[in-house]
């Protein structure tokens, strides 16, 4: 057996048999802003077989506190977070094959990229796309692991289609955004504790040691000294329309899609267009060198900057506004330059 | 007597973790219900509700000696 996983393979309920199928399984990561980049690390580490890692953020300064595997270099650069973290795992464990997609995920454009997929991590940052999830994860029997943090808190849960309840089954509708990065900060031991539970659930998962998944939702707080487990014994609904007998998948239909959205941790608003663009982005930054704006550009985004607004707009037409939680002024600029 | 545990940022907002207060027979939403009125507790409507650690609805009814955790949800990451 490979030198590289000797102390992983010791461990019994892993061993040689388990490696083997761990090297097997491809991981679908999505998000890779702090529960992602930890979570990345982990799993190649653990020389999982192919990680697909979805982000549609890039590196800033703001995330180098928590965000471990990103550098100065990358906020240099303005990487996109997926591609930073594929450069770096590929540092660490050149044997995985690790495929960055620098996207908005939603219904549309995750559901095709899941079809051969052992596992669903979750490293998002808001409940709609953990829906969306949530029901893919039903509609095609994928696993997924819920995790989440905030300020010193953080929370975590195993779903497995067919056993276990669903998200949906425990809210019945997408929480209002109460307490985001924006509002309560974040401390890095919160990530990496949900971190150390997901990646621990995801072992048992990829090694197929069903039995010791744990059936409870876990929840802390570091700060206020909190450690609480859940059980969900009850909360399986029948009636769910995520999991249950009539089932109908409501997250993945266009009209529970949004089109702005507030950024967790950022006072940015992200803007899409209705369909996927293919910008000519170094036209586009001559364009606005002319109309007054200072331009960066690089094969992937441009950031574009006039009058302390600044707005950064990708390949594909996305935008993220900088400076702003207003998602209508957000949108008006994003229209004042791309139409 | 019902037990309350509160989590996270409701812990801040009574300043203290832990009380008892009358629910005999009440359903878990009217137990909200009251913790807002007497406590001015805000977001108690989205919180998910541990009855004796286990995930329990707005239905559900308390008994006395049960013990009830308030747990805001987490969305960040």
């Amino acid at each position: 057996m490979n030198e590289r996983y000797s102390r992983q393979t010791l461990f019994s309920p892993i061993g040689e048999g388990g490696q083997v199928k761990i090297q097997q399984k491809h991981v679908l990561l999505l998000g890779a802003g702090a529960l992602g980049s930890a979570n990345a690390e982990a799993l190649t580490r653990a020389g999982v077989g192919k990680l697909t890692i979805v982000d549609r953020d890039y590196v800033e300064t703001s995330n180098l506190q928590r965000q471990q595997l990103y550098t100065e270099q990358d906020v240099e650069e303005k990487l996109p977070k997926a591609e930073a973290a594929k450069r770096h795992l590929h540092a660490i464990n050149h044997e995985v094959e690790v495929k960055a997609v620098i996207m908005d995920a939603t219904a549309q454009t995750l559901e095709p990229l899941l079809g051969h997929v052992d596992l669903i991590m979750d490293a998002t940052d808001n409940f709609e796309t953990r829906m969306i999830i949530n029901d893919l994860s039903q509609k095609l029997q994928i696993p997924w692991i819920y995790g989440a943090c905030v300020g010193s808190v953080g929370m975590t849960m195993t779903i497995l289609p067919g056993q276990t309840p669903c998200l949906h089954c425990l809210l019945k509708t997408i929480p209002i955004q109460g307490m985001t990065c924006d509002t309560g900060g974040i401390i890095s031991p919160a990530v990496t504790m949900v971190v150390a539970h997901q990646i621990a659930e995801a072992l048992k998962i990829l090694v197929e040691d069903w039995e010791s998944v744990r059936p409870s939702l876990v929840t802390f707080d570091l700060w206020r000294n909190q450690y609480q487990t859940v059980r969900l014994t009850k909360v399986k609904k029948k009636d769910c329309l995520s999991c249950g007998d009539q089932r109908t998948y409501p997250f993945l239909t266009l009209e529970n899609a949004t089109k702005t959205a507030v950024l967790c941790g950022r006072d940015t608003v992200q803007v899409r267009p209705p369909k996927p663009l293919k910008l000519q982005l170094e036209k586009l930054a001559k364009d606005l060198n002319g109309s007054g704006y200072s331009v960066k550009v690089n094969p992937f985004l441009l950031s574009c900057e006039k009058n302390g607004e600044r707005m950064v707009v990708f390949q594909d037409g996305r935008a993220l506004v900088h400076g702003t939680k207003n998602m209508v002024h957000a949108k008006a600029m994003y229209q004042s330059i791309l139409g | 007597m019902i037990n309350v545990l509160l989590f996270a940022q409701l812990k801040d907002e009574l300043g203290k973790e832990a009380l008892s207060i009358e629910g005999n027979g009440m359903s878990v939403a009217q137990l909200k219900g009251k913790m807002k009125i007497e406590f001015q507790l805000e977001g108690l409507e989205t919180v998910m509700t541990a009855v004796n650690e286990e995930f329990a609805d707005d239905e559900t009814i308390l008994s006395d000696g049960d013990t009830v955790a308030f747990i805001p949800p987490v969305s960040g990451g």
